[in-house]
């Protein structure tokens, strides 16, 4: 039934009109989709031109964002990147009123479903682009193709069909042999493996059983699981249900923060199709399957995010972890069996489901299957999502779809997992990514936040900055997380001030290993990796803090001396401009000089200057 | 339950399963240092202390509060590496920790400086963090210093779980994080200071302490509360024979160290310095303090006097619900062989006449057999016009923690809403209407016999009469039922089926029933109820059972009763008519008993005294001028007695009238035993020696009666307790040094001996009490029990006093709204009587057209508004 739903609706896609698709993702918005699309409307109506205007989600490519796509019918979907409200009367006129593309705007074009549509000259394809290349978008196949508001949309490209599948001719433990035959892992950062996961909790039997899905995605620098949610919400649903049909869920919630309001709304408004539609409530799809999905929302407090005091949050309690066993397979939310499983392993199971585990388990490393998201953020070229396979290197990530590090700069290391991760430098850059190897290198896969460090960002400031996230963000519970950061981060702010001593390295080492094994969650016991890995691969930069009170990078204030190379000066005067309290002297012809009686050590100048001729 | 067997530190240990590493060490007196696990709460895991080696199937660390034993699991407490995590906790939690501990009143008994001892700590490495947060000093009784905080979680999980409060929580993260009330407001909860007794550290301290003394200078003296029949341990910390506070055992009594304010802070009385120091007599008018000598001489020469003019009979005495058994058992004893008076009674079987024969008949069926700590076994626990959160606050912990471990059932019946709160799944309240609680429980009992809830079989051959009640019940109509009691059929049937769910069920039946006019009725209904649930196929194993308890005012109101100050019974409930005993106690206590005392229907000791025959009055412990139902009356027969001695430890109303005071000694100076609601006994312990000349009340009595010419010579309480055995079929084989070490518990052992006894149903007609409601009167007044007061002593406790200074009425919310009564208001409430103006408290608890005054503000006389039965009064609002 599903499947010519799909095929039906397929056709019904192909556009008889021209079809302008705008990026209301929120990075989209936060670029001003919204200007972009009411000037498009106006537009429209001032032309007099009849056309679909369809909003969809992150495509991936956030630097270029606003993104704006034009279908003219029987010519291939045109990417215009970085639309300005300016361009737009351009851009509808002669695209979607001629069908000729604004080339100079244009990012790229691609084929739609069926390649039968004719392509235009010189643009190159969207799969083409460097950014994209070694991508492979199973997980992000709908996001930003797709208007996520539309359950027609994601069924026409083959939605809910997994679910079909699964309760027209597969048991529960079928469903379960399937998932742990495809090696699928959690992608919330644990990486257990989610077949076991499922396994365990129907091995339980209870009146009410809970499928909970963790949308409450803390890490700074992290955003795949918001873009996933904002793109393609159904994906994300659909793999929902089918885990409860596997565990037998009598209802589900998804843990989503307030903070990703168009998120809320959009799973708000899918859950509502889904129902209509007959793939949530009683007897789903008219098999004898009843679920039903809530939404909670979380207030903002990142340990919420672990398993345990994500359950407490959503039962009214605070956020606090708590001691296991029991697990939550056994005993969660309301100390019922409950399954978690994060955004992105969701929207991992209708692929499995459909693909079959034998094609997914193709995918990836030997003991890390399928393809991971990673929101590619920090000094990169081109910040966005990238879903990649699991196995792909760092170089790949950072240079190839990153498009390398801006103004020339150096690469210096990568923060892979956010506050819990770790940083990986430049010798580690051909490693491959994966759960073990990661670990290996002291860092974790975490939700996949990927940020970037150029060689102008101090390893000790940065450690101090993820160790101040985890001091504030630690729920108090356990002493070694709640006091032992603090602690931590007390040294680390001395050595950045030029207060360090040498036997702080040492404290600092036995604090990590302390803190790791006597915390009580995983938010404490991951807390002290950026302080380990930086130690492990910059110590230098720790040591010329302590023993020469010098910041190399000169990113620690207290430390600076602000003074201006000669040699390297070109006189570019963008200090001069830019210093609030004219505290730099200079001309076109003359070196600046920086006169630090007047500097207040506001680090202004040093980032302005492109040359690095202040230190 | 299986058990595991486990090595710890090479000690071989049995434990049930599911116990953690922790209670396993614990129960083998294995030190695990730890902060935050505590037996009687849920596992928190916080400290992360107590981190030990455990090899299963492979070598690891664990947490053994948060580890499950298992079978063959070898732990280590104690190897280098665990020491070394250990210590570098403690380290961060010393780095954050204020290092005030001179200034601590916790020092001596505060756990984290323990640890700190234990592991030997030296200066740490890091520089400190501290908060230098203020002390909050938001209420008279508890004070909150953040700074010396650790975060243990045991004082929210002790307000939440024990108290049911939750007043505290957590709050703010990180560092910052910190214990507190919602929005900072004032500490607002039950005072029950559980807080303070659960704390690791000095971070809850207990205000009237203050400096006092040090931990380890206190002698700590076990006794029992001299407040509610529940009967706490409490522990008195004396120091220089004074008592400069009360803490609790975990492992003492059966409250498991869990008290209430009164419990906890009402001890300073004590040495309240209103306490009556010297005998007193009455000279010109005047009280005048004389000595004990002269005193006793005074008081033998006018009862000598009396006996001789108008015989004994004319003298009346008073126990003492507040007394130990040994001083009522003297003072009946007293009574009945050297005055040679049957008229005594107590407060308790005024109040509630019909009670002691209900509670002996219940006891003998069986229907009472279960102890009071026993509800923490409970599986549906039955509340019927019991407010136990306000009158016996501790055996509502008890029943929370039934709720909370074995997820027990609750039903609370009342006829206004009473306050309990617990996290039981199902919670059903039946408010019913003023006085029409025999209609509820023979509806339940319809419902039962019509939809077969019980083996009806198996009723009908273990009972007599249950075809009768069976007709009666037929004829019974639920519907009506539930339009007269306002309750929905619904919740009548949800309420039948849970109290017939297997696993115990307790009922617990309240002074709202046992106090009414229809008391007997509804006592009688209750047993028949009873007597059904006792069929039900209880329990796996048919091991569970049902089993009543009947609520008790004050400490010993079961024990003076037991003892037999009341005018039916001799010791023991043996019936004073049954002239066959005459003998045997003649014999036992030496003397000839006249006749008089196997009279039947003892005339009320008050209406005999306003018909002018009685002539002297003996009181002991008892404020009879207050606590006596109707005040109007009492203030009339005492103006007509001659005689009045009052034997008390404050100058009480009663005392005033008195011709002559005699200063007793209070609970913390002397020994006995109290009895409580229960009906387990209990012993006392002095802790200091009585304060001025008061001297404990037996030696008061053994002096009068050697004064009187009687051989009354007991050394101690001992030997009273001992001669108590020897007379009174229910207190056979207590051993007053045995229980020293456990409590004795009466019911079952008096069951036990008659079990053959087989039930005979009663025929209760299903009938409401009458409401006297008039035009002028269109309120009725309703009485009931406080958290914070009780008696004479809390009223001299200054920290009761400041908890509470103030007796409210209570008004429902619509008719304060009619009358435009707001909170704090001064109303007055008027009956036929008399009138009374106090300050106005609206509720939703209450029914419409109902007033609430607490009778357990001493200094309020409630009793004169009062009439027997339900007071139809009038209120209306004070202008200026």
């Amino acid at each position: 039934m599903i499947s010519n739903q799909s095929e039906n609706l397929q056709k019904k896609s192909i556009p008889q009109k021209p079809k302008i698709i705008v990026g209301t993702g929120t990075c989209g918005l936060g670029a001003g989709a919204r200007a972009v699309l009411s000037s498009i409307e106006q537009e429209l109506k001032k032309l007099k031109l009849q056309a679909d205007v369809v909003q969809t989600g992150c495509i991936g490519m956030c630097v270029h964002e606003v993104l704006v796509d034009v279908v003219f019918p029987g010519r291939t979907r045109v990417t215009y990147g970085g639309v300005k409200p300016a361009m737009i009367s351009q851009i509808l006129e002669e695209h979607a009123g001629k069908g000729e593309a604004v080339k100079k705007y244009v990012l790229s074009q691609m084929y739609l479903d069926d390649k039968t549509v004719s392509p235009y000259d010189g643009i190159p394809f969207f799969d083409d682009l460097e950014m994209n290349r070694s991508q492979l978008k199973h997980i992000l196949r709908n996001c930003g193709f797709i208007n996520p508001d539309s359950i027609d949309e994601y069924i026409a490209r083959e939605g809910y069909t997994a679910l079909g599948k699964v309760l027209k001719t597969m048991t529960p433990t079928e469903v379960i042999n399937e998932i742990s035959k495809s090696g699928l892992r959690g992608r919330g950062g644990g990486g257990f493996p989610t077949g076991e996961k499922w396994a365990s909790c129907a091995r339980y039997s209870a009146d009410e059983k809970f499928i909970l899905c963790n949308a409450d995605e803390g890490d700074p620098g992290a955003f795949m699981d918001r873009s996933l949610l904002e793109g393609d919400p159904h994906a994300v649903l659909e793999g929902m249900i089918i885990a409860g049909y596997a565990i037998s869920a009598t209802s589900g919630y998804i843990y989503v923060r307030a903070e990703y309001p168009l998120a809320v709304r959009r799973l708000k408004h899918t859950i509502e199709q889904a129902k209509e539609r007959g793939f949530l409530g009683k007897n789903i799809l008219d098999s004898s399957y009843c679920l039903n999905i809530y939404i909670k929302e979380g207030a903002g407090a990142f340990v919420c995010g672990e398993s345990t005091a994500l359950q407490y949050s959503i039962e009214g309690k605070r956020g606090m972890p708590r001691t296991r066993p029991p697990q939550s397979v056994e005993a969660g939310l309301w100390d019922k069996p409950t399954v978690l499983n994060n955004v992105e392993t969701f929207a991992n199971v209708p692929v499995i489901i459909n693909k079959g585990a034998e094609w997914y388990s193709k995918i990836g490393t030997e003991k890390s299957k399928g393809t991971k998201i990673f929101s590619l953020t920090g000094k990169v070229k081109n910040p966005g999502l990238v879903e990649v396979p699991m196995g792909a290197t760092i170089r790949q990530i950072v240079f190839d779809m990153g498009g390398g590090i801006p103004k020339k700069k150096k690469f210096k290391a990568v923060q892979i997992g956010g506050p819990s991760g770790g940083c990986l430098p430049e010798s580690l850059l051909d490693f491959p990514i994966d759960y073990e190897s990661l670990v290996g290198a002291g860092a974790m896969m975490g939700s996949g936040s990927f940020v970037v460090v150029d060689e102008a960002t101090c390893m000790v400031d940065m450690a101090r900055f993820f160790m101040n996230f985890c001091a504030n963000e630690s729920c108090g519970k356990c002493p070694p997380c709640r006091i032992g950061t603090t602690l931590m981060l007390d040294i680390l702010t001395r050595i950045t001030q030029g207060d360090g001593e040498e036997s702080d390295l040492e404290i600092l080492e036995q604090m990590s290993d302390e803190i790791k094994t006597m915390s009580l969650c995983g938010l404490g016991q991951s807390a002290p990796n950026p302080v380990k890995s930086t130690l492990r691969y910059f110590k230098d930069e720790y040591l010329a803090h302590i023993r020469d009170k010098t910041c190399p990078t000169a990113t620690c204030a207290a430390l600076h001396k602000y003074e201006v190379t000669p040699d390297k000066c070109t006189k570019c005067m963008a200090c001069v401009r830019n210093c609030p309290v004219k505290a730099i002297s200079g001309s076109t012809k003359e070196v600046a000089f920086i006169n630090k009686e007047i500097c207040i050590k506001c680090n202004l100048c040093y980032e302005k200057c492109n040359f690095m001729a202040i230190k | 339950m299986k058990t595991i067997h486990l090595v710890i530190d090479d000690k071989p240990i049995l434990a049930p399963e599911g116990t953690n590493i922790f209670q396993a060490a614990l129960d083998n007196s294995i030190y695990i240092p730890g902060l935050c696990y505590h037996p009687k709460l849920s596992q928190f895991g916080g400290c992360r202390l107590c981190m030990v080696e455990v090899t299963e199937r492979r070598t690891g660390h664990r947490f053994a509060c948060a580890h499950p034993v298992s079978e063959g699991m070898i732990v280590k407490v104690n190897t280098p590496k665990v020491i070394r995590y250990r210590k570098a906790v403690m380290e961060y939690l010393l780095a954050h920790h204020p290092l005030d501990c001179p200034t601590c009143d916790k020092a001596g008994e505060c756990g984290l400086q323990d640890i700190t001892h234990e592991l030997n700590l030296f200066p740490g490495r890091f520089k400190a963090v501290r908060m230098n947060a203020p002390m909050i000093r938001d209420n008279p009784l508890l004070e909150l210093n953040r700074n010396r905080c650790i975060l243990c979680g045991r004082c929210v999980s002790a307000c939440k779980e024990i108290e049911g409060v939750g007043a505290i929580d957590f709050q703010s993260r990180g560092i910052k994080t910190v214990i507190g009330t919602a929005f900072d407001r004032p500490l607002a909860c039950s005072f029950c200071g559980g807080c303070v007794s659960v704390c690791p550290t000095g971070a809850w301290q207990d205000r009237t302490l203050g400096f006092k003394g040090r931990s380890w200078e206190f002698s700590k003296v076990p006794t029992i509360c001299p407040y509610c029949s529940v009967g706490c341990t409490i522990i008195l910390n004396t120091k220089t024979e004074t008592v400069r506070r009360v803490t609790s055992d975990d492992y003492l009594g059966i409250n498991e160290g869990n008290l209430c304010v009164k419990g906890r802070f009402g001890y300073e009385f004590i040495h309240s310095p209103e306490r009556t120091k010297t005998p007193l007599i009455r000279k010109n008018g005047e009280l005048s303090p004389t000595s004990w000598d002269d005193a006793i001489e005074y008081i033998a020469k006018k009862f000598r006097q009396i006996i001789n003019e108008h015989g004994g009979t004319a003298i009346g005495g008073i126990g003492s619900e507040k007394c130990t058994n040994e001083d009522n058992y003297l003072f009946q004893k007293f009574c009945r062989s050297v005055l040679g008076t049957n008229t005594i009674d107590n407060i308790a079987n005024i109040k509630s006449p019909a009670l002691n024969g209900l509670i002996y008949e219940s006891v003998i069926h069986g229907m009472t057999s279960a102890s009071l700590k026993e509800i923490e076994h409970a599986n549906t626990l039955f509340f019927i016009g019991a407010d136990m959160t306000e009158a016996h606050p501790v055996a509502g912990s008890m029943a929370r923690k039934a709720i909370r471990l074995n997820n027990a059932n609750l039903i609370i019946a009342n006829e206004r809403g009473v306050q309990f709160n617990s996290i039981a799944r199902n919670d059903i309240r039946l408010k019913y209407a003023l006085g029409s609680q025999i209609i509820l429980i023979n509806a339940l009992i319809k419902v039962i016999i019509d939809e077969k809830l019980v083996d009806l079989k198996k009723v009908e051959t273990s009972t007599n009469n249950f075809d009768k009640l069976r007709s009666l019940i037929d004829k019974f109509n639920i519907e009506e039922a539930s339009k007269i009691t306002g309750v929905t059929q619904e919740a009548i049937r949800n309420a039948a089926l849970l109290l017939t769910k297997s696993g115990n069920c307790y009922i617990i039946c309240g002074k709202d029933i046992e106090e009414n006019p229809l008391a007997e009725d509804a006592i009688r209904a209750l047993m028949n109820l009873c007597a059904l649930l006792n069929s039900v196929n209880r329990g796996d194993t048919g091991s569970g059972k049902v089993s009543f308890f009947f609520s008790r005012s004050h400490n010993n109101s079961q024990g003076v009763n037991d003892v037999g100050v009341v005018p039916g019974f001799f010791p023991g409930y043996v019936n004073t008519n049954d002239v066959s005993n005459k003998e045997k106690i003649e014999k036992l206590w030496g003397v000839k008993l006249p006749d008089a005392i196997f009279k039947k229907d003892a005339e009320n000791v008050i209406d005999l005294a306003l018909n002018g025959k009685l002539k002297a009055l003996y009181i002991m412990g008892e404020n009879l001028v207050v606590n006596y139902p109707n005040g109007k009356k009492i203030k009339e027969a005492c103006k007509k007695i001659d005689f009045i001695v009052v034997q008390d430890t404050f100058m009480t109303e009663t005392a005033q009238l008195a011709d002559v005071v005699l200063p007793a000694a209070t609970f913390a100076e002397k020994e006995g035993t109290f009895t409580n609601m229960g009906m387990t006994i209990q012993r006392l312990n002095k802790a200091i020696k009585p304060v001025g000349d008061a001297k404990p009340d037996w030696q008061i009595i053994c002096s009068l009666a050697q004064k009187m010419g009687h051989s009354c010579s007991y050394v101690s309480t001992k030997e009273i307790l001992a001669e108590i055995e020897s007379i009174s079929p229910v207190y056979a084989g207590i051993n007053y040094d045995r229980l020293r070490r456990k409590e004795f518990h009466w019911a079952s052992s008096v069951y036990n001996k008659n079990k053959s006894a087989k039930y005979t149903f009663s025929m209760v007609k299903p009938k409401s009490s009458e409401i006297r409601k008039n035009k002028d009167l269109p309120f009725v007044l309703l009485t009931g029990a406080s958290l914070n007061h009780q008696g004479t002593f809390s009223r001299y406790s200054k920290s009761l006093i400041s908890v509470a200074p103030e007796c409210f009425v209570e008004i429902n919310k619509k008719d304060a709204q009619v009358l435009q009564i707001n909170n704090g208001d001064k109303v007055t409430i008027e009956s036929a009587q008399n009138k009374l103006t106090l300050k106005a408290k609206v509720t939703h608890k209450l029914p419409e057209r109902t007033v609430f005054v607490s009778e357990d503000y001493e200094w309020i006389p409630v009793n004169l508004l009062r009439e027997r039965g339900y007071t139809p009064v009038k209120i209306y609002k004070e202008i200026g």
